[in-house]
């Protein structure tokens, strides 16, 4: 209990790792879901 | 790399992250909306010629002295 929250934000390893998986498939569903709507408007007006 | 989180306070990341997206989509959105080209809304605005019924203001007169 004494030595599982030492961090500066009060995570424990556990905790960041749980936290980080999280927010990498979160980062990774929103990098696709923008990836096809670059698609959509640049099928339907190319800016280059 | 997760060990990020033991350093910055997921909570108020997730809101400063939050925010600063929602502010760059609404920023980019209007700048898409003003441009003639990819306002989905309105579509190209044709600017129309100036009105030729409109006739210029007489020339002031005696103004001041």
């Amino acid at each position: 209990m004494t030595d599982e929250r030492k961090s500066l934000s009060g995570l424990t390893d556990q905790e960041a790792k749980e936290f980080h998986s999280i927010f990498v498939a979160s980062f990774l569903a929103f990098t696709a879901i923008a990836v096809v709507a670059h698609i959509l408007v640049w099928m339907w007006r190319p800016w280059l | 790399m997760y060990r990020i989180w033991q350093i910055f306070d997921p909570r108020r990341t997730l809101i400063a992250l939050f925010a600063f997206l929602f502010t760059l989509a609404l920023l980019i959105h209007f700048i898409l909306l003003s441009t003639a080209r990819y306002n989905w809304l309105e579509g190209p605005v044709v600017v129309k010629a100036p009105a030729a019924q409109m006739a210029p203001l007489p020339p002031a007169q005696g103004q001041g002295k």
